[in-house]
């Protein structure tokens, strides 16, 4: 997993998985919001909402609209916005997307985030990881959950930054240093 | 700064030594000192050493290789907020 390229998508992964998440369990799934601030109703959705429900059922090749989205909905041009950096952050990169999903799954898990752990579950097994896979994932992520908390415990300094070697080559479309 | 002190290498038994060698070609990396986490575990073999397998087992290549999950390693612990 060398070169920054990798890491920036990680990075960019983790933020919008968490954002999706905040909105999802703190916001979509709680009846006391949505009776003040409800849900866009997919039937008959059109315009911008229709547009924006039409890309994520063919993105994620279901039938119906996550609710997290159907919240956003509630502003168009925000919720496009947020859906365009999520399919950016989840599509096939230097990093494929069923790899995305299972870092999604677990930075959901570690965050006790209800909705991104099935949700994610479930698009890691739509896309062909196998019980085995997440597995492996839920073990890295039990495991790294002791190792974090038994070094914020002892307040541990890092120790291990200089082993990734640096990565010289410029942002993209930049120019080298 | 860490609330405890770190032993160095040397005021460990021999079991203990033993495994900070073994750190070194798991990270595949020549350590001035053991990782400090490795320097933790190793203070109570009958957990260090359980977890420690339990940690190989999850990060042995699988479905996912090494690589994989050492990215998987790193978004827990930046969701954890640990710089360690």
């Amino acid at each position: 997993m060398e070169g920054d390229q990798l890491w920036y998508e990680a990075a960019h992964l983790v933020g919008i998985t968490n954002a999706l998440n905040v909105a999802a369990d703190g916001l979509a799934a709680l009846p006391e919001v949505t009776a003040v601030l409800p849900l866009i109703a997919e039937a008959g959705a059109s315009g911008a909402a229709g547009a924006l429900f039409a890309e994520v059922r063919a993105f994620y090749a279901r039938a119906d609209v996550p609710s997290v989205f159907r919240f956003l909905a509630r502003d168009p041009a925000y919720a496009a916005d947020v859906w365009a950096a999520t399919r950016r952050a989840f599509g096939d990169n230097r990093l494929t997307r069923r790899f995305k999903e299972a870092l999604a799954f677990a930075v959901s898990l570690t965050s006790r985030a209800e909705w991104g752990t099935g949700f994610h579950l479930a698009e890691m097994k739509r896309l062909g990881v196998g019980d085995r896979g997440v597995m492996e994932v839920i073990g890295v992520t039990q495991m790294f959950s002791s190792y974090t908390k038994i070094a914020d415990t002892l307040q541990l300094e890092p120790d291990m930054g200089d082993i990734a070697p640096v990565d010289d080559s410029p942002a993209p479309g930049g120019s080298p240093r | 700064m860490p609330t405890v002190r770190l032993r160095d290498a040397s005021e460990y038994p021999d079991p203990a030594r033993k495994l900070f060698e073994l750190s070194k070609s798991w990270f595949n990396h020549d350590f001035k000192h053991p990782p400090a986490m490795s320097r933790v575990m190793a203070w109570d073999p009958d957990f260090g050493g359980p977890h420690g397998r339990a940690m190989k087992r999850a990060m042995a290549p699988g479905e996912w290789s090494r690589g994989e999950k050492e990215m998987v390693a790193a978004v827990v612990s930046g969701v954890n907020a640990c710089a360690y």
